[in-house]
């Protein structure tokens, strides 16, 4: 074709020349049959010739010309790397480390005065989960929310990092050698004035010693110890009635009646995570044991919903209705007790407080019946001669052998009493008070305002506050001086008669800090350059060594000992069979008795489950852990029955002033079912003024409604006044405030059956009356996925559940759940994996509470999975129901389908939106576990049932060449569950004992009629209580 | 009518649609075929005028609709049930419901699109702006209120003047004659071009190495690279010395690791005891872990002969009586400890195993050390064998 | 087109012949805007820009910024989703199917629907794609080959979404190009400005008014209508699958597919009216879109009205039927729970209003059907938020319950959206033929021939 084109070409020489190379192009486009093609327009169809020149060819070219420039070089952009950062190994790794592998190191938590024994895992040397010591013969490998959260004070951006001096209210860094120069001469000069150390309680015998040789070398020094909430009433009672020692512990895994007066035992009073593990023991629908528990309280706390009988009355009764008591059962079951308290008569008080005179009846024959296996306990804040009295009824009716013989409690050093505290706050005004050393407490915010001991404490010359952080009392001191945390320091702690708990650190202290001991320990020293790193724990090895080792007469080396010893984390010791004397029966005043008739309100001051007294108030897993009753997060507010609400007019959130005496505070009001009238029920620990970012100025310190001038007892108040003020403030609850009046909502959840509940006597009728009203399992079209080897599953056994909340915090920690602040739970954006649902039924005078622990359920026709666009949540082999958080776009699509509401959607990154990003602070990274991602903003979450120690679990049998069991796994709500209410493990295997759960005749799915195929089974609550109530 | 000027065709226009279906019937009945009609909007009955087969359009809507279905349903079926299987929601892998309305609208979409593109590329050869007709007065009034036809001049029976007169005896408005447009000639390597050229390509590699390096790292945009929690091997500023990974405290005792009692020791007066049997795994770990962590210096058979080419002092043979009369515990003591200039071994190598190595130590001792009795021994186990 | 015409009323009021009818088409694209123009532009980009800020904010901070909430994950983004959606309707389903069914009266309004349509999916498309928690991996809906190894997952309503509106809008641009084909020739060969006459001729491709491209042009017109009904009804069915399909109460109904699609086609209609009444009267085109085209579009509003609210009984009969207690539950909390106010606001501008469409002289009178269909418009956006929020909020587990309170976020984007749609619609009316040039010229009396040559076969 060319050589014709040339031709062409010669034939019209008109042309412009063009260079060789484009001749037979351009000469291609002059070819008139070309030109024809190209304007040729009569096509009869695709079949004619088709030439691309058709279309305008020149632009076409340049088209591309750009497009391949364009495309080259867009090419050479991708050319830059970004810098993963450098690897950091071990130069010479330590023999226990393992990368990558997790080590324990037996330890004991100083969170509260109970000194639970603790295991601490550790990663490349780092601390990062806290779980209870199995050895512990106490706490029995479980700990606390409080003790699980502990973690996060350790790595808390705001601890003071080097000692502080307060310089007209302006803190300023000082070194530690000059801090210690000037308080040793300070010490040195305080001549005849005193030093006042004021500490909570203590629970180390060797920091006693330091104390001890503290006071050798600074003969003034006097010790003061307090703690907000205690129980002295309730020892000082037990000591009028039985002479000497302590209440003792109470066997409640053996009681078949409890009768609990105003009494938390399951929350904030005692060791509840003993107790609880006991109580629950005592309601297993395995060996079909269960206790009856009557509650008569006037504010419904979790031991109230735990209760099988709950009645609601005033403080101020309680006297009288332990008199009328002892009068029924003296007259019913002719056991006389020591308190001749005739005129006291339970009909007439059922009528003056309109009490459900049956329950009492059943009572009273429950008391008579169950003689000798029964308990009454009475709660630490009621007044002393209720104790007396309660201890009396306890010795009459022979409950004695309830009272625990191998073991009781060790106080090493009582409380000062108010007076004592009193003494102190004149000496100081009268300055004869040299130096004030605050040890790891917070007497000011603790300390009732008319104490006046704020005032006081600026009259001292010099006074100074060991703690991790600042507070209200560093606010007023001289010196601030940074305390290592729980984890960074040496110690022991003796709590109990029958063992030793031991403290070891697991990482060197992370800031300029030492721990009080050291500090005191250089002090006495009187050298401000004495301190080295093992100061103390020369010093504790050598009192061991001395004073503690041969007391135990072991039969080992004390070096051999003494590792033993720190491995284990305890020392078991042989503490003698303690036996109770007879009750001095004179111990009951008959004529202290006066019945006073409330009027007015009652004003009640609790200790807050999560936050304690306000030492965790700046721990923000703490502050979000929902109430267990109220499921209110970041505040406190006054409790209010439905009934008083009413009488004042008064709606949730409507902001009231209480009065007493002449002391104010406005509180928001709750209405919380189940409250008796007219009583004002507040928690402590909030409202605090100084405590970094988290905890200052969230809800309000009811501390100053206290008074020294005790009432009926210090946290009970008479007389109590309220006011409106009309403000409003919003309380922020995670579960909406339940309805009880309309008839729509009313007791959905039974009708429902999410709630499955019967009583103990239907169930030894009828084993199986739960799954007889199940749903039929459903036929399925396509044959279901086989899952053959390990399938993971859960089941939850509601009737040792109480509600406490400790396995969400231990959640949290395990899988890096952020905080998000009032203004998302507000929002309901929580984003705890695992919530703790609460629901009410009956009235809200006195309501039944149904408590349900709600979680994935890993459905193997999980809804979720259907609808993800991008298949981010899909399902494992093995049954897990899995989320892949870098595939999640976050469309919240399978959050709209799970009928469970249990998966979480990241709105925010709210490491960053909490608190202008205080979570996004570098030193939380060290806290944060490593085998779980962080999950960024716009990621949906949700439980995976700790699919990270699955997969440790896994490689290590691979590793040891042997199958996966079930049992090799263990979730961190779990581990946390003092009441062993959570079984975990693999539903095919028939050996193991959660098969047993996972079918058990009283297990039901939630939801079951949606035929979704739960992997979390329920085991449905019974409530003992009488056949003929059913 | 000059030379350079190139003929395209002759039109006529008109004023009605009846006159112009007339003459459209006169164009086509005279038997031209390469004519063409042009109205602003389509006159009825002109197809059959002008003798036009039916538009053949169908056919390429019919396969394209077909194709569509069927491309979806296949790969919906590959990339759920064989190249990436997941189990979602319980369902089977291949869940033909669920992939009903995909395959329905990949359908529609290929069916629809295909058939405009075609008609416009394939049969309008479209787009083309450089037509002659464009421009002309004829095209204009046409596109306005007019009706034209035409008939080019590669029709075989076009002659100009008969065409002309053919036109004229229709009565049209106006004739009008439609040449082809000068070849404009392009060079493609005009400066400005050059220049444009350079400009876009400037703007993309840098709009492209920002967005790809730059941008996509700020905030909002987060991929979840940079976790805020320490992995293995990863430094923190936060302690002075640089190190993620801590050390524990002295003095401290993990579980399952209290320290060994004798560290340090050179000849400790008592050793520990070895707890396990030297059964077949326990040998055969402790081969390997000999392989790996020993034999380097001590060689495979134990007999000191080091691979290291004297690059390191050999070690003493461990066949020698003395090491044969080793306790256990001592071997362990050693490897745990080290010895002269043998480093001490704990933190590379587990107690279990280095017990483990321990066993295998003697297995080698004895193999090197067997006695007649031994090979009795196995010919008793080699009879039996082959009495089985 | 391919249509006996031969009929009494004239479609065109007024006697024009093809120039005037041309003439009045493109007049707004020869004149200069005036200030009324301007004011109305104003106003839309001012609304536009809000949205644009609400979407930036959002897309910098997260949608926590939205009223959504745990067990409220969909709210406005979605409803406005499913609300534009519907309005998309209106434009190729007036286009298509009366095309189909050989109504002559489509041609005044078809082109001007049609646009309609493809600005109302270009609004529904943008929430989609916005109301990801992170926007920049919306890539990953798309069925990619990726280093992940990974496709999407084909079973889920929402990437059946992807594919319906995707498909949806490339088919309505189709159709409406094709359609402004041999208008942009007309326009390219009447303007006289440079840069007009460039940008006609590149989107005329060169059109030239050919019979023989007339004829394949009407079969593909023929095939794209064919082809537009099915998928008209069929994206609102998908769309209603991404309820249907899932599990909660309220969404959980065999009946949404058909009632989506009335209920688009009702909001559809009633807003090409809404805007129609405009332009008729700013472009005076009464001659062109005249009030017997509303009136005949009043009358589909009123029908569709009706079957919504027989939707709305059937629903609150089956889920009492069904003795499924959460959905019976459901139905009740919708009309007597927390979100009441919306679900009444509802039912009266879908169900009541509309009834007044009985009357003859309520249809044909432009300010009251203005106000009817206003209403109707804002009814089927509270009917979808009804569907999204109040199932969502009161689903199976009290225990998770929470209200949903929209932010002022929620509002700009909505309002965004509104200016977005109006901005699109006025650039249009100035930019392009409202109304299809060659159509109405085919359909003008004496446009056709006064005797066939021959019965015409499709």
């Amino acid at each position: 074709m060319s050589e014709q084109n040339n031709g062409l070409n010669t034939a019209n020489e008109d042309n412009t020349p063009h260079p060789n190379y484009w001749r037979s192009f351009e000469s291609l486009y002059r070819d008139p049959k070309v030109i024809e093609a190209k304007a040729h327009e009569f096509k009869e169809g695709v079949t004619d010739d088709f030439s691309p020149s058709g279309m305008s060819n020149i632009s076409r070219r340049k088209f591309f010309a750009l497009l391949g420039a364009s495309a080259a070089l867009a090419g050479t952009a991708c050319t830059d790397y970004r810098d993963k950062g450098e690897i950091v190994p071990y130069n010479v790794k330590p023999e226990e480390i393992t990368v990558g592998k997790p080590n324990y190191y037996a330890s004991t938590c100083t969170a509260c005065p109970n000194a639970c024994g603790i295991l601490i895992k550790t990663r490349e040397g780092r601390p990062i989960k806290i779980d209870g010591n199995p050895d512990h013969p106490v706490n029995k490998g479980k700990i606390c929310a409080k003790g699980q959260a502990n973690i996060l004070n350790l790595y808390d951006p705001e601890r003071i990092k080097a000692p502080q001096k307060n310089s007209s209210l302006t803190f300023n860094e000082v070194s530690w050698k000059d801090a210690d120069n000037e308080i040793i001469t300070a010490l040195g000069l305080a001549g005849s004035d005193e030093i006042a150390l004021i500490t909570h309680s203590i629970t180390s015998p060797t920091m006693l010693k330091v104390i001890d040789d503290f006071k050798a070398k600074y003969p003034t020094a006097k010790l003061y110890s307090y703690e907000l909430f205690n129980d002295s009433i309730k020892n000082s009672a037990w000591r009028k009635t039985y002479g000497s020692g302590n209440f003792p512990l109470l066997k409640w895994d053996e009681a078949k009646v409890i009768l609990s007066l105003e009494s938390d035992f399951l929350g904030t009073e005692g060791h509840k995570v003993e107790t609880s593990r006991l109580f629950s023991q005592n309601r297993d629908v395995d060996s079909k044991k269960f206790t009856r528990l009557y509650c008569i309280d006037s504010n419904i706390t979790i031991t109230g919903i735990n209760s099988d009988y709950r009645l609601h009355i005033r403080p101020e009764a309680q006297l009288e209705f332990v008199l009328s008591l002892a009068n029924e059962i003296a007259k019913k079951g002719n056991i006389t007790s020591a308190i001749s308290a005739s005129g006291y008569d339970l009909n007439n008080f059922a009528k003056k407080y309109n009490l459900d005179s049956k329950i009492l009846n059943y009572l009273v024959s429950d008391l008579i019946a169950n003689k000798g296996k029964s308990i009454i306990t009475a709660g630490n804040s009621l007044p002393e001669n209720v104790h007396i009295a309660v201890n009396l009824l306890n010795d009459a009716l022979g409950n004695k052998n309830l009272y625990r013989t191998d073991s009781s409690s060790v106080s090493l050093v009582d409380h000062s009493t108010i007076e004592e505290f009193e003494a102190l706050v004149q000496k100081m005004n009268a300055g004869s008070v040299a130096v004030v050393i605050n040890i790891d407490c917070n007497p000011v915010y603790h300390f009732a305002d008319d104490l006046g001991f704020e005032k006081a404490l600026a009259k001292v010359p010099l006074s100074i506050t060991l703690t991790e952080r600042l507070n209200e009392t560093t606010a007023v001191t001289h010196y601030a001086l940074p305390l290592n945390h729980n984890f960074e320091s040496w110690g022991d702690a003796k709590v109990r008669t029958n063992v030793f708990s031991l403290q070891q650190p697991v990482i060197a202290p992370i800031h300029q800090t030492r721990q009080k001991e050291s500090i005191l320990l250089s002090w006495i020293s009187g050298k401000s350059d004495s301190f080295t790193e093992y100061l103390y724990l020369t010093y504790l090895k050598n009192n061991w060594e001395k004073n503690i080792y041969p007391t135990l007469n072991s039969k080992i080396s004390f070096d051999k000992f003494w590792l033993g010893a720190l491995h284990d984390g305890i020392v078991k010791t042989t503490s003698p069979v303690i036996s109770y004397g007879a009750a001095n029966t004179g111990s009951f005043d008959e004529s202290k008795i006066e019945i006073k008739n409330p009027e007015g309100f009652t004003l009640i001051i609790k200790e807050n489950y999560s936050l304690g007294d306000g030492r965790f108030a700046h721990n923000g897993w703490l502050q979000e852990l929902p109430h267990p009753v109220s499921k209110a997060t970041w505040d406190n507010y006054a409790a209010l029955s439905e009934k008083t609400c009413k009488d004042f007019g008064l709606k949730d959130n409507d902001l009231i002033e209480v009065s007493v005496e002449n002391r104010k505070l406005k509180l928001p009001v709750l209405m919380q079912a189940g409250t008796a009238d007219n009583v004002i029920v507040v928690e402590s620990g909030f409202g605090r003024t100084n405590s970094g970012t988290v905890a200052t100025g969230v809800g309000f310190n009811v501390n100053s409604l206290l008074s020294s001038k005790s009432n009926l007892s210090p946290w009970i108040y008479s007389n109590a006044k309220i006011t409106k003020t009309g403000d409003t403030y919003l309380v922020a609850t995670t579960q909406e405030h339940h309805v009880f009046d309309d008839p729509l909502v009313q007791d959905l959840h039974i009708i429902r059956k999410i709630i499955q509940e019967g009583t103990v006597a239907e169930y030894l009728k009828n084993p199986s009356f739960i799954k007889e009203n199940n749903e039929a399992q459903l036929p399925s079209v396509s044959n279901p996925y086989p899952y053959n080897g390990v399938k993971w599953g859960m089941a939850i056994d509601l009737n040792k559940c109480t509600g406490c909340g400790d396995c969400v915090v231990a959640c949290d920690v395990e899988n890096n759940i952020p905080v998000v602040g009032k203004d998302q739970v507000l929002k309901s954006r929580e984003m705890q994996w695992l919530r703790i649902d609460r629901y009410y039924s009956g009235s809200p005078d006195n309501p039944k509470v149904s408590i349900q622990p709600m979680l994935c359920q890993h459905c193997d026709q999980a809804p979720c999975e259907n609808v993800c666009p991008v298949v981010a949540t899909t399902h494992s082999p093995d049954g897990l129901n899995q989320m892949t958080y870098n595939r999640c776009v976050g469309t919240r699509y399978c959050s709209n389908n799970c009928p469970y509401k249990v998966r979480r959607f990241n709105f925010y990154n709210f490491r960053d939106h909490f608190r202008d990003s205080y979570q996004e602070n570098p030193i939380l990274a060290l806290m944060h576990n490593p085998e779980v991602t962080v999950r960024s903003r716009g990621v949906m979450e949700k439980c995976t049932f700790c699919v990270q120690r699955i997969s440790e679990a896994r490689a290590d049998a691979t590793h040891l060449k042997r199958n996966l069991k079930g049992s090799d796994v263990t979730t961190a709500c779990q581990d946390a569950c003092s009441s062993n209410a959570i079984y975990f493990g693999d539903i095919n295997d028939k050996e193991e004992e959660f098969y047993k759960y996972r079918n058990h005749e009283l297990g039901y799915y939630v939801l079951e009629e949606l035929n979704v195929k739960p992997n979390v089974t329920y085991i449905a609550k019974l409530r003992n209580i009488h056949s003929e109530e059913v | 009518m000059n030379n350079d000027k190139n003929l395209y065709c002759i039109a006529a226009t008109f004023n009605t649609p009846d006159e112009i279906i007339n003459a459209a019937k006169k164009v086509s009945g005279a038997g031209y075929t390469h004519f063409d009609v042009n109205t602003p909007y389509p006159v009825h009955g002109m197809d059959d005028a002008m003798k036009l087969k039916p538009s053949k359009l169908g056919f390429v809507t019919l396969v394209m609709g077909l194709a569509g279905a069927s491309i979806a349903l296949l790969f919906m079926y590959w990339s759920l049930s064989i190249d990436y299987p997941l189990v979602i929601g319980g369902k089977p892998y291949f869940a033909l419901p669920a992939f009903i309305p995909v395959t329905f609208e990949m359908t529609v979409l290929l069916a629809t699109v295909s058939t405009v593109v075609a008609m416009i590329m394939l049969f309008f050869q479209l787009p083309n702006n450089k037509h002659p007709l464009h421009d002309t007065k004829y095209m204009k009034s046409v596109s306005h209120d007019k009706y034209g036809i035409l008939i080019e001049t590669n029709d075989d029976k076009f002659d100009e003047k008969e065409v002309e007169n053919f036109l004229k005896n229709l009565k049209p408005l106006n004739i009008e004659y439609i040449y082809y447009p000068p070849e404009e000639t392009y060079s493609i390597f005009q400066p400005k071009f050059l220049l444009l050229l350079a400009g876009i390509a400037l703007v993309v590699s840098g709009g492209t190495y920002f967005s790809l390096n730059k941008l996509m790292f700020m905030t909002p945009f987060n991929w979840m690279m940079d976790q805020a929690k320490l992995i293995p091997q990863k430094g923190s500023e936060l302690f002075e010395d640089g190190f993620g990974m801590r050390k524990p405290v002295t003095g401290t005792v993990a579980r399952g690791f209290v320290p060994y009692p004798y560290k340090g020791q050179v000849n400790p007066t008592e050793v520990l005891a070895n707890p396990f049997l030297p059964t077949k795994e326990n040998i055969a770990l402790g081969k390997a872990k000999y392989d790996i962590y020993c034999s380097p210096c001590h060689g495979y058979f134990a007999d000191g002969d080091s691979r290291l080419r004297g690059q390191f002092p050999n070690p003493p043979t461990l066949h020698s009586q003395r090491a044969r009369d080793f306790s256990d515990g001592m071997f362990y003591h050693i490897i745990t400890n080290g010895q002269n200039i043998m480093p001490s071994y704990e933190s590379q190598i587990t107690r279990d195993e280095r017990w483990a190595i321990v066993n295998y130590i003697r297995v080698l001792q004895r193999a090197k050390n067997a006695s007649d009795a031994d090979l009795t021994e196995m010919n008793k186990e080699a009879g039996s064998n082959v009495a089985n | 087109m391919n249509i006996d015409y031969s009929q009494e009323t004239p479609l065109i009021a007024g006697r024009l012949d093809l120039a005037q009818i041309e003439e009045l088409i493109a007049q707004p694209m020869d004149t200069k805007p005036d200030r009324k123009y301007y004011i109305a532009l104003s106003i839309s980009v001012t609304a536009l820009l809000i949205g644009a800020v609400s979407l930036g904010l959002t897309f910098y901070y997260g949608i926590g910024l939205w009223g959504n909430n745990q067990p409220v994950g969909w709210a406005f983004e979605i409803v406005n989703f499913v609300f534009w959606v519907g309005i998309g309707h209106a434009g190729t389903l007036i286009s298509a199917i009366l095309f189909l069914l050989r109504q002559k009266w489509r041609t005044g309004i078809a082109r001007f629907a049609e646009a309609m349509t493809i600005f109302a999916v270009m609004c529904a498309g943008i929430f989609p794609a916005i109301h990801t928690g992170r926007p920049w991996m919306d890539g990953y809906l798309l069925p990619y080959p990726n280093q992940h190894g990974l496709w999407v997952n084909f079973t889920s309503p929402l990437l059946w979404d992807v594919f319906a509106v995707t498909t949806y809008f490339t088919v309505s641009l189709v159709f409406w190009y094709v359609g402004l084909i041999p208008d942009f020739g007309s326009m390219r060969d009447r303007t006289t400005s440079k840069i007009k006459k460039t940008i006609y001729s590149i989107f005329s491709l060169g059109w030239r008014h050919s019979n023989r491209h007339w004829s394949h042009y009407e079969k593909a017109y023929m095939l794209l209508a064919g082809f537009a009904t099915p998928l008209v009804l069929s994206v609102h069915t998908i769309v209603s699958f991404d309820f249907a399909v899932s599990i909660i109460p309220g969404w959980h109904t065999t009946i949404f597919p058909p009632y989506f699609v009335a209920g688009a086609i009702f909001s559809g209609f009633a807003m090409v009216v809404t805007v129609l009444i405009f332009v008729r009267k700013i472009f005076d085109l009464q001659n062109i879109i005249t009030i017997d085209h509303l009136e005949k579009m009043n009358k589909v509003i009123l029908s569709t009205g009706m079957m919504v609210g027989y939707a709305y009984s059937m629903e609150f009969f089956i889920a009492w039927y069904s003795g499924v207690q959460a959905e019976s539950f459901l139905f009740l909390s919708r009309a007597f729970g927390p979100y009441a106010w919306a679900y009444w606001i509802m039912v009266s501008c879908n169900v009541l209003i509309p009834q007044l469409f009985w009357f003859r002289k309520i249809r044909r009178s432009i300010p009251l059907m203005l106000i009817i269909v206003i209403f109707v418009n804002v009814g089927m956006w509270f009917e979808r938020f009804v569907i999204t929020v109040t199932s969502l909020n009161r689903d199976f587990l009290p225990s998770s319950w929470a209200y949903f309170t929209p932010t002022m976020y929620d509002i700009g984007l909505l309002i965004g959206s509104f200016g977005f749609f109006f901005t699109l619609v006025i650039l249009f009316t100035k930019s392009l033929p409202v109304v299809s040039i060659s159509e109405v010229k085919a359909v003008a009396d004496g446009a056709q021939p006064t005797h066939h040559g021959g019965a015409y076969h499709e």
